[in-house]
């Protein structure tokens, strides 16, 4: 279940009771009906208050609490007043009871709450000009939404250790946590790595490692995600950006075939984060920190910014340009020259001389052009997807196949990513029997089957990618594609899941999507369709793909939505690390 | 890993582990097996008996702390640990803990250079009758005037 | 003073603590027949009867606790004895466990009878070295003639017990931090519900009881239900009780007599009055560190459960401090908030951070730093930790910071107001 109150926690405004409402509605077997503030509300039996109240509307501060983490009820924030009890409950451990009156806004309980917040804030360095975390801190929230606004503590704060590294990509800043021991309790009980722990005792608790282990698992920024507070920042996010200037844009991480739910967060076109976007179906609240940090790529490694176009064995115009070895060239002359040069060896050698190697981290749009063009316009008889694979699966999200897509793959007939089926193209390649290749998001260097040699042997190399590659740059045309954030589309999960990717950056360059080059480089093979966006290239394919069929963006929405063959696999089967 | 305790410790260890229906409940006991080997508990013997027991070391240090009782550091041959809690307090505490740090020459919480004496004064000990009440390792006296705690030391020498 | 001590009968007899002693003046007779003549049904009725309530603090119904084990047995029951005794004030247990440790011993195996449970822990605290010396002897000397182990008195009922040493935290006493330090954790106070009774040790039902109400349970097999009933101020207050007296009496104790019994009695005749003739009393605590503070005019009150309750304060763990017109309130309560402060186990919020703030004011007010504002701020963060807070904790200290405010109020503003401790500057003078 999604995490009900995501930053930037703004406080109730009571909607007022229907003034009809009668004062306990009807409840059906497995429900409780009660009165949450005036208004009459059923939920399931054996929900907490907390949660009853955020599916009715209203929402319950709290810090310690996450759907995500066992229940620990230390911050004492969620206290709601219930009819005959005479002490306040934590809303966030009190189970649904017929008949229950709760109140969780009137005078008393706003006094508690006031009084929570300033116990939180007397330690507390109230550095938020230089906290990572302003904007998005409860604290923040809850002081402007329930706090008297002053502090009546004029005393010496505790003071205790500061921003030190207590994981690698993790810095911890003991003076601004409020032990509310949502990153133990993620480290006991998700990650099931128990690095951290609680120390000593009082106002002196304090959340550390054992000397010499330091937080130190794949999921570590998740700690960091369920900090409510700015105790527990992100290294590589330090400093980048205020969060009121980010950008959040629903996605979902490419990095390997779980597809974990996202937000991209961008600031001056740039991608700053990317934080877990609870999915229940697929990653619960969590994501692992390589794809965390898959992003940083995009900038770590060189792009090219303008189509490249290289001299082709008996190419005239190669030839004529063959003295600058890659200029740019202009979208247009590029397109034509990759349409002439393929069409070259078709009328040489046959459309049997063709081959393409495609990524299984394209997405569904790319991939189903590139059959349509490739395969059924230009009649390339093989297209096939390498796989990427490192480690091993975990028990919690981590796959070994990192090839975001490859269910799509082979949703839509190109095949699951084989390494035997791109071994053979490649050395055909090499021995002369393909004479003309497209690889698209690929480097051929380190694939099954490569060897130097087959650069060579090509009449026509047609190269899309997004960042530069030895094999980029030996193509005889080279297609700059929009990389990771700059493109939307969707992918196929392992578990069969179609999610959508959204983008959130301007193209590099001139970089364009995938689908649209290789439409462009269709309409010179007589390709009628307008393709104007991924949605329609979308629905194209699920018209025509028996494997996609009932599937729309509509239905997908923010979560994705099950293939045909995968839909019972979502009817009740158990989140991962539930 | 090398076991950093006596072998027959060790064993002691393993015979709490089958005491408990579950084992997490030897960490206490173990920890005073531990220490009252070694006279405190140390990194090393955090890291061991987290693995005996089968928890993180970082548990254990958690544990450890929040228990008064287990030392991190060495502490003197004779702890003299001194009840400072309202009853005892009531009682002439405060001028006996003066006493003892003039005597001794020591701070309160401090272990002496040659290892014969730490001194800390302490909550409640549960002995207000016979307040002011002190402790020595595990020996209890109370009251104790600066008369009496200068009879005591004596017979520490 | 003319009742006649039971529970602690033997406590000042030589060699008390051995088996042959406890054996002489009649142990083990109410087990004996209890295990012949009663069902456990019929024993946790006897103790319902009696009108038992725990003498650990709460004084909830003994009986009523052990109905609310669940009826299904699908998972061992277990009985954790509460030895941890820390409340500053309180030694009354120390002296069972010291003294008479087969009176305790034998109210453990009636009352793991009584619960249907094969499995007892001894939770001592760990500062009580001797005591859990002799307790361990005691449970050899028990195990040796067959009244713990398999098949006790060819009853076929089979109780073994563990002995538990904390290791000083005073939260422990708590019943689920109890259970959490048993389970070899931080000793952190558990969310209730559910209650230890369903949900206790290792997650199985579990009861856990007092050592002085173990050994109330002792007499209760030996001499009935009515016999106890009719002792103290029945039908809510029954039984004998141990009092504790400590601070400025002259003779600080351990007295046994009815629930009931006047304080002034306890203090004037039990402890022999004030401890210096020339200063008489100014408050007391009758209840334990953590309990509402009485001044010296409404010391006539009675000691049980209900007449404390009336007074404004509790009885607690018995465990009474009475303070002479010498004392400087603020500074006793500086002194009993810096207890707290260092026994809050930081878990919740309210106490964490809450006991800290208590005591650096105090710590000003006393030193003579004091503002007009801190005496109703001393207050206001009492209110807002009372009721709060995960584990009863919060009152523990809320109730001795709001009453001694509340009673000794102008104490508190002449500190802030003189910027100086009034009795230590007469005292210069």
């Amino acid at each position: 279940m999604p995490e009900l109150s995501p930053p930037p926690h703004q406080p109730n405004v009571p909607a007022p009771a229907p003034p009809d409402a009668a004062p306990l509605p009807q409840a059906g077997p497995d429900e409780v009906a009660l009165v949450i503030d005036d208004r009459p509300v059923v939920a399931k039996k054996g929900t907490t208050l907390l949660q009853a109240a955020e599916e009715a509307g209203v929402l319950v501060p709290h810090y310690c609490y996450h759907p995500g983490l066992s229940i620990a009820g230390n911050c004492r924030m969620c206290l709601v007043e219930i009819e005959k009890m005479p002490k306040l409950q934590i809303a966030c451990a009190t189970a649904v009871a017929p008949g229950m009156v709760v109140r969780t806004a009137n005078d008393r309980v706003r006094g508690v709450r006031a009084g929570i917040q300033e116990f939180l804030l007397i330690n507390h360095p109230l550095d938020c000009p230089i906290c990572d975390q302003a904007g998005e801190c409860r604290l923040q929230s809850y002081e402007s939404a329930y706090g008297q606004g002053y502090s009546r503590f004029q005393e010496d704060k505790v003071h205790s250790a500061k921003r030190y590294d207590i994981g690698r990509d993790v810095k911890f800043d003991a003076e601004r946590c409020i032990k509310c021991t949502r990153c133990i309790r993620f480290c006991d009980e998700v990650s099931l790595s128990h690095e951290l722990a609680l120390f000593q005792r009082g106002d002196h608790a304090i959340i550390g490692t054992f000397p010499g282990r330091p937080l130190d698992n794949p999921y570590s920024g998740c700690t960091v995600d369920v900090c409510p507070v700015g105790a527990l920042t992100w290294k590589p996010f330090r400093f980048k950006s205020r969060v009121w200037f980010l950008k959040n844009i629903p996605s979902v991480c490419a990095g390997c075939a779980r597809g974990c739910n996202v937000d991209l967060a961008t600031f001056r076109d740039r991608i700053h984060r990317l934080t877990p976007r609870a999915n229940p179906e697929v990653n619960r609240f969590w994501m692992c920190d390589e794809g965390r940090q898959s992003y940083a790529a995009l900038y770590d490694r060189p792009r090219f910014e303008s189509p490249v176009e290289r001299p082709a064995p008996g190419d005239s115009r190669g030839a004529r340009d063959a003295s600058a070895a890659g200029p740019d060239s202009p979208w247009d002359t590029a397109l034509d020259r990759a349409a002439a040069l393929l069409r070259g060896v078709v009328e040489r050698h046959g459309a049997k001389a063709l081959a393409a190697v495609v990524s299984a981290r394209l997405t569904v749009e790319d991939l189903y052009v590139a059959k349509r063009v490739l395969g059924e316009l230009l009649g390339v008889p093989r297209l096939a997807a390498p796989p990427h694979e490192a480690g091993e699966d975990d028990h919690l999200l981590l796959r070994r196949d990192k090839t975001p897509n490859a269910r799509g793959a082979e949703a839509l007939g190109i095949g699951a990513p084989s390494s035997g089926r791109v071994k053979e193209i490649l050395e055909d390649a090499a021995r002369g029997g393909v004479r003309g290749l497209v690889v698209v998001g690929e480097d051929l260097t380190g694939l099954p089957g490569f060897s130097e040699v087959l650069y060579d042997r090509l009449d026509a190399l047609v190269v899309i990618d997004w960042w530069k590659s030895p094999t980029v740059d030996r193509a005889h045309v080279a297609l700059p594609a929009c990389g990771y954030g700059e493109f939307e589309g969707t992918m196929v999960n392992f578990q069969g899941r179609v999610q959508r990717l959204r983008a959130g950056l301007r193209p590099h360059g001139e970089a364009d999507p995938v689908w649209r080059i290789l439409r462009d480089l269709g309409r010179r093979f007589g390709l009628a369709n307008e393709y104007a966006t991924p949605r329609a290239v979308f629905e194209d394919a699920a018209a025509k793909v028996a494997a996609l069929s009932g599937l729309s963006y509509r239905a997908l929405g923010d979560l994705g939505a099950p293939l045909a063959a995968a839909r019972e696999r979502f009817a009740g089967a158990p989140a991962p690390g539930a | 890993m090398t076991i950093p305790v006596r072998p027959e410790t060790d064993r002691k260890i393993d015979e709490l582990l089958t005491r408990f229906p579950m084992k997490g409940s030897a960490l206490l006991p173990a920890l005073y097996v531990v220490q009252e080997e070694k006279g405190h508990v140390s990194d090393e013997s955090m890291e061991y008996v987290a693995s005996k027991i089968g928890v993180s070391p970082a548990f254990v240090a958690g544990v450890v702390s929040f228990y008064t009782m287990f030392h991190r550091r060495p502490v003197g041959r004779h702890h003299i640990q001194v009840c400072r809690t309202l009853p005892c307090a009531l009682s002439g505490a405060d001028d006996l803990m003066a006493h003892l740090k003039t005597r001794l020459g020591m701070k309160d919480g401090e272990t002496r250079a040659d290892g014969k004496f730490s001194l800390a004064s302490v909550e409640c000990l549960g002995a207000c009758d016979r307040a002011p009440f002190l402790q020595i390792n595990d020996r209890e006296h109370g009251p104790v005037d600066a008369a009496k705690m200068d009879e005591i030391l004596k017979g520490l020498e | 003073m003319a009742f006649e001590p039971i529970l602690t009968r033997n406590v000042r007899k030589p060699g008390s603590e051995t088996i042959d002693i406890y054996m002489e003046a009649g142990g083990y007779q109410g087990l004996r027949r209890a295990l012949k003549e009663f069902t456990p049904e019929k024993l946790v009725e006897e103790v319902k009867a009696s009108g038992l309530r725990g003498r650990g603090g709460a004084g909830f119904s003994t009986g009523m606790k052990w109905g609310f084990l669940p009826k299904t047995k699908d998972k061992p029951r277990y009985l954790c004895v509460n030895a941890d005794e820390s409340e500053p004030g309180t030694f009354k247990d120390r002296l069972l466990i010291e003294k008479d440790p087969h009176l305790v011993l034998e109210g453990i195996i009636l009352s793991a009878y009584a619960i249907e449970s094969s499995l007892a822990f001894f939770y001592i605290r760990g500062e009580f070295h001797q005591g859990c010396r002799t307790f361990e002897k005691a449970v050899q000397e028990a195990y040796a003639k067959g009244y713990l182990g398999r098949n006790i008195l060819g009853s076929g009922f089979n109780l073994d017990i563990i002995i538990y040493r904390g290791a000083g935290a005073y939260i422990c006493g708590e019943e689920t931090a109890l259970l959490e330090s048993l389970e070899g954790k931080r000793g952190y106070p558990r969310i209730k519900p559910p209650f230890p009774a369903i949900v206790g040790l290792y997650g199985c039902p579990t009861i856990i009881n007092n050592v002085e109400t173990l050994a109330n349970v002792t007499l209760i097999a030996e001499r009935g239900a009515a016999w106890f009933a009719s002792i103290g101020r029945p039908p809510k207050n029954t039984g004998p009780k141990l009092f504790c007296l400590s601070g400025h009496v002259k003779r600080p104790g351990v007295f046994e007599a009815p629930l009931g019994v006047p304080f002034l009695e306890l203090l004037n005749e039990y402890a022999g009055g004030m401890k210096h003739p020339e200063r008489p009393l100014k408050a007391a605590v009758p209840g334990g560190s953590s309990m509402k503070i009485l001044p010296a005019a409404k010391c006539d009150v009675l000691m049980d459960f209900d007449s404390l309750a009336a007074a404004g304060t509790s009885l607690g763990s018995a465990g009474g401090f009475v303070m002479d017109t010498g004392t400087c309130i603020v500074r006793a309560l500086h002194n009993v908030a810096r207890f707290y402060a260092h026994e809050s186990c930081g878990q919740c919020t309210p106490c964490r951070e809450g006991t800290g703030w208590l005591v650096k004011i105090l710590t000003r007010l006393e030193r003579g730093d004091g503002r007009p504002e801190d005496v109703d701020l001393l207050a206001g963060i009492a209110g807002k930790i009372e009721g709060n807070t995960v584990c009863p904790f919060g009152e523990a200290i809320a109730w001795p910071v709001e009453s001694y405010v509340r009673v000794f109020k102008d104490e508190f503003e002449e500190h802030a107001r003189r910027k100086a401790c009034p009795m230590r500057a007469a005292a210069a003078r």
